[in-house]
């Protein structure tokens, strides 16, 4: 995305507000009709402080990638009765463009912004300065140092593996992920198309960023050294292209994967990469989805929910504890703020807090973590890889 | 005369004013979001996206097959939807097949309906194990549904069509009622057919509405990405719009906008074609003297005609419709294992089920909604009726420039496929700082009205442009005789008589607007609670009964909208004849 920066006087913009300022690109100056010229250093402000300047505020403006931000809403405002939440929840993607043509427009816009797609987060918004990082000093000692940057993560979602745990009930069907390019797999694997989603495209990238492990996982497999295909850059992209060569089967949408996997009653169900925790699900849908763990190299990845607030907040004060209250207390489970989130499969970043029992730990689930900036270097030319593949 | 000449008498018509002013809407609202992206794609950080798409190694991925798809599926969608859509207009407005009066309320249903819950019902039908999962009917009966059934171009224009076969319905037999029956009697009494009476008289009459059908059901098909990507993806069979999304939803903005402009061009190009075979003909079927539709007497074919209208709205309206009035009171999601319940609808909040998200009926929040809703949907579709009937009227009634008047058709074509997500962005880099004394639109109601009317011109341009198209210039010249202004003559004359065709285009904006989501949902606030806003909330958290049932509300308020309006169409119609 071009910054196309033009300061657009007042004058003109009420002769021509349309021929300068188009879509996407930034115009106006970022800032310009902000209410609050904050230079406030909000890591010195200390709790008590923070209260009383939000309560002055008293209303915070949240966009959310999640429904659950209505749970947030509502303990939040029991606890902080002077100060009104006003959240809206919609998809990661949309809520990034909403944000940028906001400030690109100079226009009001949100105090909080609580959304996924972290590389996408990186290159549009955090390189626009549309968002601004604010790590609660109360975190120093309990939130690992690579929660914190560039934005603060409350909490981490998976894609991974999984298989039927009824037709499979002795442990996952699969060791290594090239077990998956054999044909006795054709067919029988399911994921949602990388060139759809941002998460699945995560995945696929770091498939490729991880190439070393992904020949090392081959030559496990197989006895014998990889041989990559020409045109083919790395190991990573190889195991991918060679999946998509075994028929892997290409669909929409995670709960479309969730039913093909691990709906009962299957003789020979398929294998798929999902959301580890909608496990939770099972008894609900009548699912048998488990996770599959112990699988070499990796059986996917983990990434993380960030919290920023914006440059231009009308409430920055509130925005801030908003932030902190969502980033949990020190109780076993994160508390009231964190409550929302408290799902098995998905992990919380405070080290103080312990992961839900129903769920492997981190640790042993052994998915890759992504980072955000490098992934979000590379996953352009995954995504075009993946478009000479198809 | 002189140039300058020409210019001066054409200033002085108020005609070339009312151009003016409608070319300026259109350009606020369609043309410059478009340029928007037009510039996005060709700003610095763009670096070379046109060549990348159009030639690269991914090009073939990325646009030339994709482009096969959706033309497969635009031209299938629009040509099935128009013949389903013509026959069943045929059936109520000109035969004696029993039952015509239902069958035309059936008929307009499954544009209510969402796509995917269409595409659903086929899978629940046809689903083989291409994906794995539960089967669907057939393949739990023992039979083998060959990939071809189950997935890709066949199964998408299929549902498709029956979908947006209503649109072609409602103009079809909007233009079908006013061909008077003295001009069928005429032929008849020359001795003439039934049939030719059909291809001479009846056919060319309607011609422009079919086109217009047309139209519409093929930049609907092109449009849709929920059927191709519920059903096409399986078999890896892409369309221009499922790439587009894709590329926008995996953060590759610019090169979404370059595969939407495409699709424009796509879609000017059928434009001109579709004008082209209703150019320079005469249309008129309201003169002044008005009769009613004659009714063909369908003898020995009655039943058989009966039983195929009947299957058409069974298939395409029934069952969709009780499919999805189940699927709410399902236990379990697409099961009937779990047996039924009335939670999701009335239940209090139950830890046990969909994670203690009480029953929607319970929720204060979806009652707002529904009053938001209606209130949105009205009031675009009053904006729109109005925008599109001036601008079908002075493409009619301008003398001379075709350029001009082109331009007002394209635009008022084109804005379907623009993404939702970057008209949204365009009205936020517009509309987002205060505009001279005015002040800021964004974050008001006002902002939401003007996106939808934008987004659904199409409807109320193209069945304006039907009706207006009607209309006989000998009525107009009468009244010119008689003294009366330009105005009067358009508010007593022209109004009145296309008052039916503008009431549908009227119910098809209303209808879009109360179930669309993406144009709305980058200007919406939580102060305004939409409906579909809450569709999407349940649906991405899993919650399918909760978002079926408040599609099937949806669903409910659009019919009763298409009653509505037919009520009082019926009511000007009585008063004017």
């Amino acid at each position: 995305m071009s910054a196309l920066r033009t300061r657009v006087r007042p004058a003109l913009a009420a002769l021509l507000p349309l021929t300068l300022c188009f879509g996407l690109a930034a115009c106006a100056t970022p800032g310009a009709d902000a209410d609050t010229d904050d230079t406030t250093d909000w890591g010195s402000v200390g709790h008590d402080e923070l209260v009383e300047l939000a309560e002055e505020e008293g209303e915070v403006v949240v966009y959310a990638f999640t429904s659950r931000i209505a749970a947030v809403e509502e303990s939040f405002e029991a606890e902080y009765p002077g100060i009104d939440v006003v959240a809206s929840d919609i998809s990661s993607s949309e809520l990034i463009t909403r944000l940028a043509s906001e400030h690109a427009a100079g226009t009001s816009t949100a105090d909080v912004a609580y959304v996924s797609d972290a590389p996408v987060v990186v290159t549009e918004l955090l390189a626009d300065g549309v968002l601004v990082p604010y790590l609660p000093a109360r975190l120093a000692d309990v939130l690992p140092e690579e929660y914190r940057e560039p934005l603060v993560a409350n909490r981490l979602s998976t894609k991974v593996l999984m298989y039927n745990e009824e037709a499979h009930p002795d442990g996952s069907p699969v060791s290594n992920l090239w077990q998956l390019t054999d044909p006795s797999w054709a067919g029988k694997v399911v994921l949602v198309d990388p060139n759809v989603r941002g998460d699945y495209l995560d995945l696929a990238t770091e498939l490729s960023l991880r190439a070393d492990e992904m020949a090392a996982a081959y030559a496990d497999q197989f006895g014998e050294e990889l041989v990559l295909d020409d045109g083919v850059p790395d190991a990573g992209l190889q195991f991918l292209k060679d999946l998509y060569d075994n028929e892997a089967v290409l669909v929409d949408d995670t709960d479309t994967v969730n039913a093909a996997v691990g709906a009962v009653g299957q003789d020979d169900p398929p294998v798929g990469f999902t959301s580890y925790s909608d496990r939770r699900d099972n008894e609900d849908e009548g699912w048998a989805l488990q996770v599959a763990s112990g699988v070499a190299p990796s059986n996917g990845i983990v990434f993380p929910a960030y919290l920023g607030a914006t440059e231009n907040a009308a409430n920055p004060a509130a925005a801030r504890l908003l932030i902190d209250y969502m980033m949990g207390d020190d109780t076993e489970t994160g508390g009231a703020g964190f409550d929302p989130f408290y799902v098995a499969g998905d992990y919380p970043t405070r080290s103080d807090v312990t992961p839900p029992a129903d769920a492997l730990p981190l640790e042993e689930l052994g998915a890759w973590e992504i980072d955000a900036e490098t992934s979000a270097e590379h996953r352009g030319d995954v995504a075009d890889f993946l478009l000479t593949i198809q | 005369m002189t140039l300058v000449a020409r210019a001066s008498a054409a200033t002085r018509r108020p005609l070339t004013w009312l151009t003016v002013a409608v070319l300026a809407v259109l350009i606020v609202l369609v043309a410059l979001p478009l340029l928007g992206l037009v510039r996005a794609t060709l700003s610095d950080g763009a670096g070379d996206t046109w060549s990348e798409v159009l030639a690269s190694p991914m090009s073939s991925a990325l646009f030339w097959e994709p482009l096969g798809g959706s033309l497969v599926v635009g031209l299938g969608t629009g040509l099935l939807s128009t013949l389903l859509g013509a026959f069943l207009a045929w059936v109520v407005v000109m035969s004696d097949v029993p039952g015509r009066k239902a069958i035309a309320v059936f008929a307009t249903i499954p544009f209510a309906l969402p796509s995917f819950a269409i595409a659903l019902a086929w899978e629940s039908v046809f689903r083989n194990d291409h994906i794995g999962g539960n089967p669907g009917l057939l393949a739990s009966l023992g039979l083998a549904v060959p990939d071809w059934l189950a997935w890709g171009p066949v199964p998408v224009v299929l549902t498709l069509a029956a979908h947006y076969y209503s649109l072609s319905f409602v103009v079809a037999a909007a233009a079908l009622a006013n061909v008077g029956g003295d001009l069928v009697a005429a032929a008849e009494l020359t001795g003439a057919s039934r049939l030719r009476v059909a291809v001479r008289i009846v056919i060319p009459a309607v011609a422009p509405a079919v086109v217009s059908g047309f139209l519409l059901a093929f930049a609907e098909g092109v449009s849709n990405f929920a059927v191709p990507a519920l059903l096409g993806l399986p078999v890896r069979f892409q369309t221009l719009s499922t790439r587009l999304y894709g590329a926008i939803s995996t953060g590759d903005e610019v090169r979404g906008y370059v595969l939407s402009i495409l699709l424009v061009l796509v879609a000017a190009v059928i434009l001109f074609a579709g004008n082209r075979i209703t150019r320079n003909r005469s249309y008129s079927t309201i003169t002044g003297k008005a009769a009613r539709a004659r009714t063909t007497r369908t003898g020995g074919w009655r039943l058989p005609l009966a039983a195929a209208a009947w299957a058409i709205v069974t298939v395409t309206a029934i069952l969709p419709g009780i499919v999805l009035a189940v699927s709410t009171v399902l236990r379990r999601t697409n099961s009937l294992e779990g047996g039924f319940t009335l939670h999701y609808w009335t239940g209090a909040s139950d830890p046990s089920i969909s994670q203690g998200m009480r029953g929607i009926l319970r929720d204060p929040i979806v009652m707002q909604a529904l009053g938001g809703t209606v209130g949105l949907g009205v009031a675009v579709a009053l904006g729109a009726v109005l925008i599109g009937a001036l601008a079908a009227y002075v493409v009619r009634h301008l003398p001379g420039a075709p350029r001009a008047k082109g331009l007002i058709g394209l635009l008022s074509y084109v804005p379907f496929l623009i993404p939702g997500v970057a008209l949204g962005a365009a009205f936020i880099a517009q509309f987002g700082a205060p505009v001279g004394p005015f002040g800021s639109l964004y974050g008001t109601f006002a902002i939401l009205v003007l996106a939808g009317i934008a987004a659904s011109l199409p409807f109320a341009f193209q069945t304006a442009t039907t009706s207006f198209g009607q209309v006989s210039a000998e009525l107009d010249e009468a009244a010119v005789l008689t003294g009366a202004s330009s105005p009067r003559r358009f508010g007593r004359i022209t109004v009145p008589l296309v008052s039916r065709g503008l009431a549908n285009g009227g119910v098809l904006v209303f209808v879009t607007m109360v179930r669309d989501l993406s144009v709305v949902v980058l200007l919406v606030t939580p102060a305004t609670p939409l409906l579909s806003m809450m569709t999407f909330r349940y649906a991405s958290e899993g919650f399918t009964q909760q978002a079926n049932a408040i599609t099937l509300i949806i669903a409910v308020i659009s019919v009763a909208a298409t009653l509505l309006a037919r009520r009082l169409g019926d009511r000007t119609d009585r008063s004017t004849s």
